[in-house]
């Protein structure tokens, strides 16, 4: 039985605009387990992000209880919320969010930096994970050196590079065009099975949630219906899998 | 933990900008140098002026020459070691633009009066030796080009020559001063030489100053109400005080310019802190998205803050950096320059670390603003700008 990574227990959260309460997440029980792939979609002002942004320690919950990791992260405070988020959380943006003055290889380095590891120890691991998304090639050019598609697998590269538990993606392949968004979705997949992590992906695309094992709805604040899935593995993974 | 390299790029995003701030920088850091030297050196005399030193003149000012029988008269006033004389020349080199201070003075107690003008011993022979030679500082040697054995001609512009030509004169010998309160832009001749000469013409010369120096262990108060009360009923009355007192006359006479400056100095320094401030808030909003990526990747509000702060103190701190190093190399032009207005203008280690201190000060103030609202934004709505 897999444990869980996510659980989410009467998670409620409300933001005041305009001297109106708006209720985002209205009393949210979830659980999500560990090592799965989950495609979160919902319709816009659903809850979807929100629950992202808690979920990755970015946001607090006003009521309910949030454990993630095995952190119940109303307990945190805002330093030891960083210092766990740079330890458990890999994110992965819909703008790609490099930072534009770095190369591909710094920015995949910056997290790295909350770590223990040497310089050159940063250095191989940033340099492995540029491998792993195809990037070898590209270390040293900057964000705006590079297309829409090697930007987000340069924010993949950083989301992994300190090997954490849980990625987030929120609508990563918004951005892209079909290409590139299958090499992004695909990647996330390889992740999810040779590497175990747990991934919880945003998205309002139907083919991009098809890559999810499960996907996960949200409407108006709550959780809807919740459908299993099989995943597309691609032929030449799927035939190395059957070998092994 | 955030690097330097990031700091840097981050301030080369915007080159010119980051380049004009620094400049503005380095022009206010030099003009607080500049301003603060002048003060400095106006006050030097002051503070390094000898406490066993007096200055006798006239009670009715400075250019009222005082007969040379007082001497004598002076120096049998009880407490009273030794005199020396000095009459002003008012000449000028060639042209009245080439404008530096000459005295007729008596080459015999010159010496023992002012131990802090240096000057080889066989130079000082020479000088006393020669009844037209002259003794030139340092600076004035550089300045003009004159060398030992040179040949000066003055024209005496308050003190004609009686053939109406000019005074000639042979350097015998280069002094220097540490101290700044004894300038190295001065010439001195033979007191007799400028008497005869004066005499050949039909005039009688007068001392501009009588330098008194009180012996050791003497109630200098005494001394110096002796000396007035010596002359209350003599032709002329007299003015006796401290050198550091007759100093101060030369400071009052630039009126209250001390506070003039310093009001200068802190308009400067406001114009430049708003200006660092607005350009650290321009870069925050810049980066503002940035800094949400580095919250989201683990990176807390004291690096965050931290990262805008040293990127501030860089910034700053280049500008200063540059503005410390001009100031220093170019003190000796602007002395010369300065001339005798502001004689043995140079820059003291207290005045570069005020310049420092500033440069600090003013990168810290116009970094917290924007490090304070850094390390403050939400992660979430900085991010939500960029997505």
């Amino acid at each position: 039985m897999t444990q869980a990574m996510i659980q989410a227990r009467k998670l409620t959260k409300r933001y005041k605009r305009g001297g109106e309460t708006l209720v985002v997440l209205d009393g949210l029980d979830l659980e999500m387990s560990e090592g799965r792939f989950y495609a979160l979609m919902g319709p816009s002002g659903s809850g979807k992000t929100t629950l992202l942004n808690l979920i990755g320690g970015l946001d607090q919950p006003d009521e309910g209880s949030l454990v993630v990791a095995d952190e119940e992260l109303a307990h945190l405070g805002g330093a030891e919320l960083s210092r766990w988020r740079a330890r458990n959380i890999g994110f992965v943006f819909q703008g790609f969010n490099l930072i534009p003055v770095l190369s591909a290889l710094e920015n995949v380095e910056l997290p790295l930096k909350l770590t223990p590891l040497s310089r050159a120890e940063r250095r191989k691991h940033a340099q492995f994970a540029l491998e792993l998304v195809g990037l070898a090639d590209r270390m040293h050019h900057r964000p705006r050196q590079l297309s829409g598609g090697q930007e987000q697998r340069v924010a993949i590269a950083r989301a992994v590079a300190t090997d954490p538990r849980v990625i987030l993606a929120d609508e990563p392949t918004g951005d892209l065009d079909r290409k590139s968004a299958d090499q992004v979705l695909e990647l996330l997949g390889r992740l999810n099975r040779e590497f175990k992590k747990t991934i919880l992906m945003v998205t309002h695309d139907p083919h991009a949630a098809e890559h999810a094992q499960s996907i996960v709805h949200l409407d108006k604040g709550q959780l809807g219906r919740v459908e299993e899935n099989a995943p597309r593995v691609p032929a030449g993974e799927a035939q190395r899998s059957v070998r092994t | 933990m955030i690097s330097v390299k990031m700091v840097w790029r981050n301030l080369m995003r915007r080159p010119l900008r980051s380049v004009l701030t620094t400049l503005s920088i380095t022009v206010a850091i030099g003009l607080i140098c500049f301003l603060s030297t002048v003060i400095t050196t106006l006050y030097s005399g002051i503070q390094n002026a000898d406490n066993r030193r007096l200055a006798v003149m006239s009670a009715v000012g400075l250019f009222v020459e005082l007969p040379i029988k007082y001497q004598a008269a002076i120096e049998k006033v009880p407490g009273v070691e030794m005199t020396t004389k000095f009459q002003w020349f008012g000449g000028y080199y060639r042209s009245q633009k080439n404008f530096f201070a000459q005295f007729a003075v008596d080459p015999a107690t010159l010496f023992d009066m002012y131990p802090e003008c240096r000057v080889p011993a066989e130079q000082r022979e020479a000088f006393q030796r020669g009844r037209t030679s002259c003794l030139i500082g340092s600076a004035l040697a550089k300045e003009f080009e004159w060398k030992v054995g040179d040949t000066i001609p003055i024209i005496g512009a308050l003190n004609p020559h009686p053939d109406d030509r000019a005074w000639e004169f042979q350097v015998a010998g280069i002094y220097h001063s540490e101290v700044p309160n004894f300038d190295n832009r001065t010439m001195f001749f033979h007191w007799d030489y400028f008497e005869e000469t004066l005499e050949a013409g039909g005039r009688e010369p007068g001392v501009g100053v009588f330098s008194v120096r009180v012996a050791p262990g003497a109630d200098v108060p005494r001394v110096i109400a002796d000396v007035e009360q010596a002359f209350h009923d003599s032709e002329q009355r007299v003015d006796c005080q401290t050198e550091a007192e007759f100093q101060r006359q030369f400071v009052t006479m630039f009126g209250n310019l001390p506070l003039f400056v310093g009001w200068i100095g802190t308009g400067v320094l406001i114009a430049i802190l708003m200006a660092c401030i607005n350009t650290m808030l321009m870069s925050l909003r810049e980066q503002g998205a940035e800094i949400g990526i580095l919250k989201a990747l683990g990176f807390t509000d004291g690096a965050t803050f931290g990262m805008l702060v040293v990127q501030s103190l860089v910034l700053c701190g280049l500008g200063g950096l540059i503005g410390i190093v001009l100031a220093w190399a170019t003190q000796g032009a602007i002395g010369t320059a300065l001339g005798t207005t502001f004689p043995g203008y140079t820059i003291q280690g207290v005045t570069y670390a005020l310049a420092a201190a500033v440069t600090v000060g003013v990168g810290l103030v116009a970094g917290i603003v924007p490090a304070w609202r850094a390390a403050n934004l939400r992660c979430v709505e900085a991010l939500r700008e960029t997505n």
